[in-house]
C-alpha cells in the first residue's frame, strides 16, 4: 500500500481524485488538504510517501509550497493540473509525472504502476520557484510576509519565529529550508539574520560575539558562525 | 533716325499697357501652355487689340504708316497657335485695310502672313516638344524679323506703283525691322519673368505646405495632446516665419511658440474671446487688428497685433484650434492664412485617422480577448472535472451543471454582436458563476441587487462578466477563508452604476491580465459613449476591491 496525500482546494476534485484512487485499489489517501498551509502540516503529521499536488490553490500555489518544504521531507510528488502551459512545460522537461484533470482512470492506473517501482529521486529545483514569502501566524491571523521585511529569524522551543517591524509571526518553515532558500545569514543555531539589518557587532572574549540590529534587537553570534559572517560582510576584524 | 526713335516710343507705349495688363487674369493664359479654346479666346482678343492699336499708333510716312502692328501678329500666333495667329493677322491686317493708302492691301495680306507665321513657329515648337522654347526672346526677335522682312517683300510685290513702294521701304525697313523685332523679343521677356514669378511663387508656397505636412505626419495619431501640440506649434512657427503659433484644445492653452511666451503659459483655460468665438461658430476667424482690433487678453505690453484662429474640426465638434500671431508692425500675410487653414485641415484628418485606427486595433484586440475568453482553458477543464466527480454523487446536479455550462459557451459564441441588454448580461454571469460556485463550493457566496426598470439597460456584450471572472480569479480564489462577491446596479446623479464589490482587496494594476481585462472594458465603454463614462477601480487592500462601470441612462426599450 502507497500512502498518499491529496491537496486541491476544490472539495469536489479531491473527492473526485480520492474516489479513483479507492477504485484502483494499491494506495491509501491519509489526508485531504484544501490549501497549501494546510498541506505543510498535514505532510509534517502524515509523512505520505506520495502527495498528488494541485498548483493552483490560494494564496500559495503548489509550486510555492514545495519551496517552503525540506527537500528531505518531500515525499513523491505527482502534479495535478487543468490546465497551465509553463508548468506542464517545465514538467516535460524534467520528467515529472503529472496528471490533467479531468483525470483518466487508465492514466491514473499508469502512474499508481510507476509509482509501485523504485524510482530515482526527483529534483525538485527545476520548478520550484524561489521563496519570496514566507506564511506567518499571529494568534489567529495568517499573513504571507514578505521576506524583505523580515529582519531576523529565531528557533525556540515554541517553533521558527519571523521577527519584522511590526511584530512577531509564527512560522511552519524549518531553519534549515530557511537558510537555504532565503538570503538570511546563518549567526547561531537558532538564528538567521538579514544581513542589512546588522547595525553593529560587538566581539567578546571566548570567540563569541552579539550583534545589534536595525531595529535594536541583540542576537548571538556564536564561534562557529563568527567566521562567515566576518567574511561575508567583507570585515577584517582581529 | 526720327522714325526709330518714335517707332521706340510707340513700342515702349506698348510695353507699358503690356505690363499693366501682365498684372491682370488676362494674362494668365498666355504665361502657359494651353490648347483650351477660352485661353485661345482670350490671346486672339489680347493680341488683335495690340495689331489693332499698333496700326492707330503708326506714324505716316510717304502715304503709308510705319508702325508696331506686327509685334501683337507674330506674338499671337508664336502664343495662341497657327489658327489664332491667323486669326489675329487677319483681324489686324482687316483693320489696316479700313485705314486706306497705297500700301492697304500689301499691309493687310502681310499682318496675315505675320501672324501665320507665328503660328507656323509655335507648331512646330510644339511638335518638337519645345514648349520652353515658345517664351524665348530670341525666337520672338527671330519671327518677328522675318516676319517683317516678309512684309517688307510683300509691299515691294502688291503695293503699286512699285517705284513708291521701294522708296517706302527703303525708309522704313530697318527701322520697323529692327524695333518691332526687339519690341516683340522684350514683350516675351516680360511673359517670361512673370511666369517665372509666378511658378516660383507657387512652387515655394507648395514646397512650404508639403514640408509642413511632411513633418506633421503621425504627430497626431495620438490625438491632440500638450505633447503633440507643441510639436505643432514648433513646426508651424519655422515653417510659416509667423511671430507666434499657438495650440489649444476645447479649454486651455496646449502649446505656445515666439513672440509673448512669457505670459502666454501652456495649461492656462482659453481667455481670447475670439478663440472661444472660433470654437463656438466653427468658424476661422481673423482679427487683422486694424479692420477688427485685437488686444492680447492676457498682458497689456503684449507686442502681437493680429491672429488667425484656425479651428481643427473634429468628427462631431470643434477639437481645438490652431493660432497664428503677427506683431503689431507687422502686416499678416495672405499665404500664412491660406496655410494656416490647410494646415488644421491636414491636422484634423490625422486625429481623425489616428482615431480610426485606435479603434480598429481595438476592435481586433477585443475579437482576439473574446475568441480567448471562449475557450479559457483553465475554466473548462476545472468544470469538466468538477462535474465529473458531481456526476458520481449527484447526477441532477451534474446535469444542471452541464446545462449552465453549454449555456455559458453558448453565449459565449452567440454574442459577437457589438451590444447586449442588462438581463442577458446577467444570464451570462449567472451560467458562469453556477460552474464557479459549484468548483469552489462553500468558499463562494455570491448576491445580487438589480433593480428591475434596469434589467433592459443596453451595454456592450461582454461588460459585467469578465469583471465577475476578475474577482474570483484574481480576488476571491486568492482567499483561504469564505469570498464574497456581491453585484449591484443603480443610478446615481443620472449615470448608471453596475458595481462588483468582492472581499479580497487584492486588485493590482496589471501590464496584462489574463482573460478580458478591465483596461478593455474600459475602453470600450469610452469608445461607445465618451470618456464620462468606463470603469473605475477602488480597493482597500485585503478587505474589498470594488469595480464600477458607469454607463449612460437610456430611455426605456421595448
Amino acid at each position: 500500500m502507497i500512502s498518499a496525500l491529496i491537496v486541491d482546494d476544490e472539495p469536489y476534485a479531491r473527492a473526485e481524485l480520492a474516489e479513483l484512487l479507492r477504485e484502483l485499489g494499491g494506495v491509501t489517501v491519509l489526508a485531504e488538504a484544501g490549501n497549501a498551509l494546510e498541506a505543510m502540516a498535514l505532510l509534517q503529521q502524515h509523512r505520505p510517501e506520495v502527495v498528488f499536488l494541485d498548483i493552483q490553490m490560494p494564496k500559495i500555489s503548489g509550486l510555492e509550497l514545495l519551496s517552503m518544504l525540506d527537500p528531505k521531507q518531500i515525499p513523491r510528488v505527482v502534479f495535478v493540473t487543468a490546465h497551465d502551459e509553463y508548468a506542464i512545460q517545465a514538467f516535460e522537461d524534467n520528467a515529472f509525472d503529472y496528471l490533467l484533470k479531468p483525470v483518466s482512470k487508465p492514466r491514473l492506473q499508469k502512474t499508481l504502476d510507476r509509482l509501485k517501482q523504485t524510482l530515482p529521486p526527483q529534483d525538485l529545483g527545476p520548478v520550484t520557484p524561489p521563496l519570496t514569502t514566507i506564511p506567518g501566524y499571529q494568534q489567529q491571523r495568517i499573513r504571507l510576509v514578505p521576506l524583505a521585511e523580515v529582519e531576523y529569524i529565531y528557533s525556540d522551543l515554541g517553533g521558527v519565529h519571523l521577527v519584522t517591524r511590526e511584530g512577531e509571526y509564527h512560522t511552519q518553515l524549518t531553519l534549515k529550508v530557511l537558510e537555504q532558500r532565503t538570503a538570511l545569514l546563518r549567526v547561531h543555531r537558532q538564528y538567521l539574520v538579514k544581513a542589512d539589518a546588522i547595525r553593529e557587532i560587538t566581539l567578546r572574549d571566548n570567540h563569541s560575539a552579539e550583534l545589534e540590529t536595525q531595529l535594536g534587537h541583540t542576537l548571538p553570534v556564536s564561534r562557529r558562525y563568527l567566521k562567515t559572517l566576518k567574511s561575508r560582510l567583507g570585515l577584517q576584524l582581529p | 533716325m526720327s522714325l526709330i526713335f518714335s517707332l521706340m516710343q510707340q513700342m515702349s507705349v506698348f510695353l507699358v499697357i503690356a505690363y499693366l495688363l501682365s498684372k491682370t487674369p488676362l494674362f494668365k493664359p498666355m504665361v502657359n501652355y494651353s490648347i483650351r479654346l477660352p485661353h485661345k479666346m482670350v490671346i486672339y482678343l489680347v493680341f488683335s487689340g495690340f495689331c489693332i492699336m499698333g496700326s492707330y499708333f503708326g506714324l505716316g510716312v510717304q502715304d503709308a504708316i510705319a508702325n508696331t502692328r506686327a509685334v501683337g501678329a507674330v506674338l499671337g500666333g508664336l502664343l495662341g497657335g497657327p489658327v489664332t495667329g491667323l486669326l489675329v493677322g487677319l483681324t489686324g491686317g482687316l483693320h489696316r485695310y479700313s485705314m486706306g493708302g497705297f500700301t492697304d492691301l500689301a499691309c493687310a495680306i502681310s499682318t496675315t502672313l505675320e501672324g501665320l507665321l507665328g503660328g507656323l513657329v509655335h507648331y512646330r515648337l510644339v511638335k518638337r516638344g519645345e514648349m520652353a522654347r515658345l517664351f524665348s526672346p530670341w525666337v520672338a526677335f527671330a519671327t518677328t524679323l522675318a516676319a517683317e522682312t516678309l512684309q517688307m517683300a510683300t509691299i515691294l510685290l502688291v503695293a503699286k506703283p512699285f517705284g513708291q513702294a521701294l522708296a517706302l521701304v527703303q525708309v522704313i525697313a530697318a527701322p520697323m525691322l529692327i524695333n518691332n523685332a526687339t519690341g516683340a523679343a522684350l514683350f516675351i521677356s516680360m511673359i517670361r519673368d512673370q511666369k517665372t514669378m509666378y511658378e516660383k511663387f507657387s512652387s515655394s508656397f507648395s514646397a512650404r505646405a508639403l514640408n509642413i505636412a511632411q513633418r506633421t505626419v503621425g504627430i497626431m495619431a495620438k490625438g491632440l495632446n500638450s505633447e503633440s501640440a507643441q510639436q505643432i506649434c514648433r513646426i508651424l512657427h519655422e515653417e510659416t516665419g509667423v511671430a507666434a503659433v499657438a495650440v489649444t484644445d476645447r479649454e486651455r492653452l496646449l502649446a505656445f511658440t515666439g513672440l509673448g511666451h512669457e505670459h502666454h503659459r501652456p495649461g492656462a483655460a482659453i481667455s481670447s474671446p475670439l478663440t472661444l468665438k472660433a470654437i463656438r461658430d466653427h468658424e476661422v476667424k481673423f482679427a487683422d487688428g486694424y479692420q477688427v482690433p485685437y488686444a492680447c487678453s492676457l498682458a497689456e505690453d503684449c507686442q502681437l497685433g493680429s491672429v488667425l484662429v484656425i479651428p481643427i474640426r473634429g468628427e462631431t465638434c470643434i477639437l481645438g484650434t490652431i493660432k497664428l500671431y503677427e506683431p503689431k508692425k507687422r502686416l499678416f500675410l495672405k499665404i500664412n492664412r491660406t496655410l494656416g487653414e490647410g494646415i488644421a485641415s491636414l491636422l484634423a484628418h490625422q486625429l481623425l485617422t489616428g482615431r480610426l485606427e485606435q479603434q480598429q486595433q481595438l476592435l481586433t484586440q477585443s475579437e482576439l480577448k473574446l475568441a480567448h475568453a471562449q475557450v479559457n482553458p483553465h475554466f473548462l477543464f476545472n468544470a469538466l472535472n468538477t462535474i465529473g466527480a458531481i456526476t458520481r454523487r449527484e447526477p441532477d446536479k451534474a446535469r444542471e451543471l452541464l446545462l449552465h455550462l453549454s449555456n455559458f459557451f453558448r453565449k459565449n459564441l452567440k454574442r459577437s454582436g457589438e451590444q447586449t441588454t442588462l438581463a442577458e448580461e446577467l444570464e451570462h454571469v449567472v451560467a458562469y458563476l453556477a460552474i464557479e460556485q459549484a468548483r469552489f463550493n462553500d468558499r463562494l457566496e455570491v448576491s445580487f441587487d438589480i433593480p428591475e426598470p434596469l434589467l433592459g439597460l443596453r451595454l456592450p456584450t461582454f461588460t459585467l462578466q469578465p469583471i465577475i471572472e476578475n474577482a474570483i480569479k484574481h480576488g476571491v480564489s486568492t482567499l483561504l477563508e469564505q469570498g464574497q462577491i456581491r453585484v449591484t446596479a443603480g443610478i446615481e446623479a443620472g449615470v448608471v452604476k453596475l458595481r462588483v464589490t468582492d472581499n479580497a482587496g487584492t486588485y493590482q494594476a496589471r501590464a496584462d491580465g489574463d482573460g478580458l481585462g478591465l483596461s478593455l472594458v474600459d475602453k470600450r465603454v469610452k469608445c461607445l459613449y465618451g470618456t464620462h463614462f468606463g470603469v473605475d477601480i477602488r480597493v482597500e487592500p485585503e478587505r474589498w476591491t470594488q469595480v464600477t462601470v458607469s454607463l449612460p441612462q437610456q430611455e426605456a426599450r421595448t
